[in-house]
């Protein structure tokens, strides 16, 4: 695996020029995507209709957003990435990996990249220098390896069977709104009356616990809870074993079927 | 193979540096509607008694040791660039083993997944990080390959403004400086201007000469003549023929279905050579056409050697005779002087002394001295009756003495005027 590092940065080059080739702003619309919903949301949902009332409202959206948009654009962008480097898989031998592994780390980096720009703010805005802050590093980590774990299976169940593409299509925006990003959802003014589903929402779909312990350090600058520390970890670990393990069951035969 | 069979456990090792091991290598291929499996079709398997298995490799044994140059031919979907990416485990096994020591370089089709927005320079680390080469390996022989490609100022261009040659040159170039062990070419060489092809032959041979081992595929017999010691012929997954290269190309070519009629170029159509055979024919001793001859019968081999350019060179006739088997049975070779623009040249075989059996007789014409170029132009297939008393190649027509009986004729064959024939021959 050592031997193909180079690999790696190579498809990372690749993955970043072919995304933005001929644009005139390139890398810069990866941050961009964010910021405008951040502004949308916040102007809509808090200026606007005024159904929300949470204090510094756009930074609460923008940390749940970065989260989201890195794990939505990470899958859109991997899970066709097998079938766009054909050519590559049927005419050499190299670790099929890191084709979507690539995919996705060219967008952890733009994640990394918002999330410094957003982390000052944050501190700024709301809290301290909380040790809580340490926290962070196992949480983007867990984030990064259930995103991979992700990809890694979007991508391979995409080569053999091509209904990942609308699938995606046709699930992410629903779970968009079912995620916490522009409310919380203890808050939610039916959550008391449907406790069930509160609690489904919470911890039945694996990215609100992470937009969760974000904001808990970041604009909450408190400690998550163990029980949402536990769960991320839990599930950075348990999707990235899943996901190795099927594109490995799945990979034999890339040449073939592309 | 037993479970316990000898040799076994030594195969199992693994192939030491530039070696090439298939062991009991198979695999099928289902060819069902180009469409891919959706989802439900997957859950339902309902395609499943619309498809058919290709069996691109049967139980293959195979074995290319260190240095080797072999040819890989065969017909259309006989196998050989299944067999090519399975040894760059590219495309795996359904079962047994393909394995090559040490590091592989392989050049299917042209030009490995280039990005079109990407310049030379940009594909030549791609290429090498395909092939696990960290950047400063690259960095190192990015001059020579640069100066090997002849691309100049395209090297730095995307490579969307390339000509297929350019891309060509692009990508060997690239090959041939990864240093590896087994370099794995799939029809190539027939693309490219001659002046390139020769620096590329040049390339592989210093490569070899350092111990490295090539694998070519290709439907071209004469880029297979130029660099191949050793011919596998592939037919319908397995091994159809594994020996020379003379033998193999002969095979081959009776392979694509030598008619009995009259004979048949082995020059693929694309081919530029001084000299060509524009016809060949073997007459009987009444100059009729004929392809059935029996042991004895005389023989006359005719043919016509045609120049498009005037040659500064004398040239040469090369004639052999191989049996089914690709063994050759007989070689002759005769100088032609400078030849005309057509020249028409017979051979004359008083009396046939092959034996029964099917063989091909092949004619070429080459200039003296030329480099590389000798290749078989035409084939010719005849067949000799099989006659009773004598078994092998040839007849030695010698004549058995017994103490106290009439000498008798080596070869008795009562049916056959042979007997007459040889006998009134002073």
């Amino acid at each position: 695996m050592l031997r193909y590092s180079f690999l790696f940065e190579q498809m990372c080059r690749r993955e970043l020029r072919q995304k933005y080739k001929g644009s005139a702003l390139g890398v810069v619309w990866y941050f961009i995507n964010p910021l405008v919903l951040m502004g949308v949301y916040a102007l809509v949902f808090s200026v606007m209709l005024k159904v929300i009332d949470i204090p510094d409202y756009p930074l609460f959206l923008i940390l749940g957003l970065i989260v989201w948009v890195f794990f939505a654009q990470s899958v859109v962008a991997a899970a066709p990435s097998l079938v766009q480097n054909d050519r590559l898989i049927r005419k050499v031998q190299f670790p099929r990996e890191t084709i979507p592994a690539a995919a996705t780390t060219v967008q952890f980096a733009t994640f990394l990249i918002m999330l410094a720009i957003v982390l000052p703010v944050a501190l700024l805005v709301r809290g301290s220098l909380d040790p809580a802050l340490l926290l962070l590093i196992p949480v983007v980590a867990a984030l990064f390896a259930f995103v991979l774990g992700a990809t890694l299976a979007a991508s391979v169940l995409h080569a053999h069977y091509r209904d990942v593409e609308p699938v995606l299509a046709t699930a992410l925006l629903p779970w968009f709104f079912i995620t916490p990003i522009f409310f919380q959802t203890e808050k939610l003014p039916g959550a008391s009356e449907y406790p069930l589903i509160a609690d489904a929402l919470t911890w039945g779909n694996p990215i609100a616990p992470f937009v969760g312990s974000l904001r808990e350090i970041l604009y909450a600058g408190a400690m998550p809870s163990l029980a949402q520390l536990v769960y991320v970890i839990a599930a950075g670990a348990i999707a990235l074993t899943l996901g190795s393990l099927l594109f490995r069951r799945m990979q034999r035969d890339l040449a073939v079927i592309l | 193979m037993s479970l316990f069979g000898d040799g076994l456990g030594a195969r199992s090792g693994a192939p030491e540096r530039g070696e090439v091991v298939l062991d009991r290598a198979s695999r099928s291929f289902t060819l069902s509607t180009d469409r891919p499996l959706t989802l439900k079709e997957a859950v339902v398997r309902r395609r499943r008694h619309e498809r058919k298995e290709v069996h691109a490799l049967r139980e293959v044994d195979l074995r290319i040791a260190p240095g080797e140059a072999v040819g890989l031919i065969g017909r259309n979907g006989a196998g050989k660039t299944s067999t090519l990416r399975c040894l760059a485990g590219i495309v795996p096994l359904d079962s047994g083993r393909a394995e090559c020591g040490g590091r592989i370089a392989t050049l299917i089709e042209l030009g490995s997944g280039f990005g079109g927005d990407f310049s030379g320079r940009e594909n030549v680390y791609l290429n090498g990080a395909l092939h696990g080469f960290s950047r400063a390996e690259i960095e190192e022989r990015l001059d020579s390959i640069r100066e090997f490609s002849e691309l100049g100022e395209f090297f730095d261009l995307p490579v969307r403004a390339y000509s297929a040659g350019m891309y060509l040159r692009l990508g060997f170039a690239i090959i041939a400086h990864l240093d590896a062990d087994v370099l794995l070419i799939d029809e190539i060489l027939a693309v490219g201007d001659e002046s390139f092809q020769r620096k590329c032959l040049k390339r592989i041979s210093e490569r070899m000469a350092a111990g490295a081992t090539l694998v070519l595929v290709s439907h071209d017999p004469a880029a297979v003549e130029r660099v191949c010691e050793r011919v596998i012929v592939l037919d319908g997954g397995r091994i159809a023929h594994d020996g020379d290269v003379a033998g193999g190309l002969l095979h081959y070519h009776r392979m694509l279905g030598a008619d009995s009629g009259g004979s048949q170029s082995m020059r693929p159509e694309d081919a530029i050579r001084p000299l060509q055979i524009a016809q060949l024919e073997l007459r009987d001793s009444e100059g009729r056409r004929r392809h059935m001859y029996r042991t004895g019968e005389p023989l006359t081999v005719e043919l016509e050697v045609v120049t498009e350019s005037q040659l500064e060179r004398r040239a040469l006739l090369a004639l052999e005779v191989r049996d089914q088997r690709g063994e050759l049975c007989f070689r002759t070779d005769h100088s032609l002087g400078i030849p005309e623009r057509s020249t028409r040249v017979s051979f004359e075989v008083p009396g046939l002394t092959l034996l029964g059996g099917d063989y091909d007789l092949a004619v070429g014409a080459y200039e003296h001295e030329a480099p590389g170029v000798r290749l078989l132009d035409r084939v010719a297939r005849f067949a000799v009756a099989e006659t009773s008393g004598a078994q092998g190649v040839a007849d030695l027509r010698g004549k058995w003495q017994v103490e106290g009986q009439a000498a008798a004729e080596a070869v008795e064959t009562p049916s056959s005027p042979l007997g007459a024939e040889a006998a009134a021959q002073p």
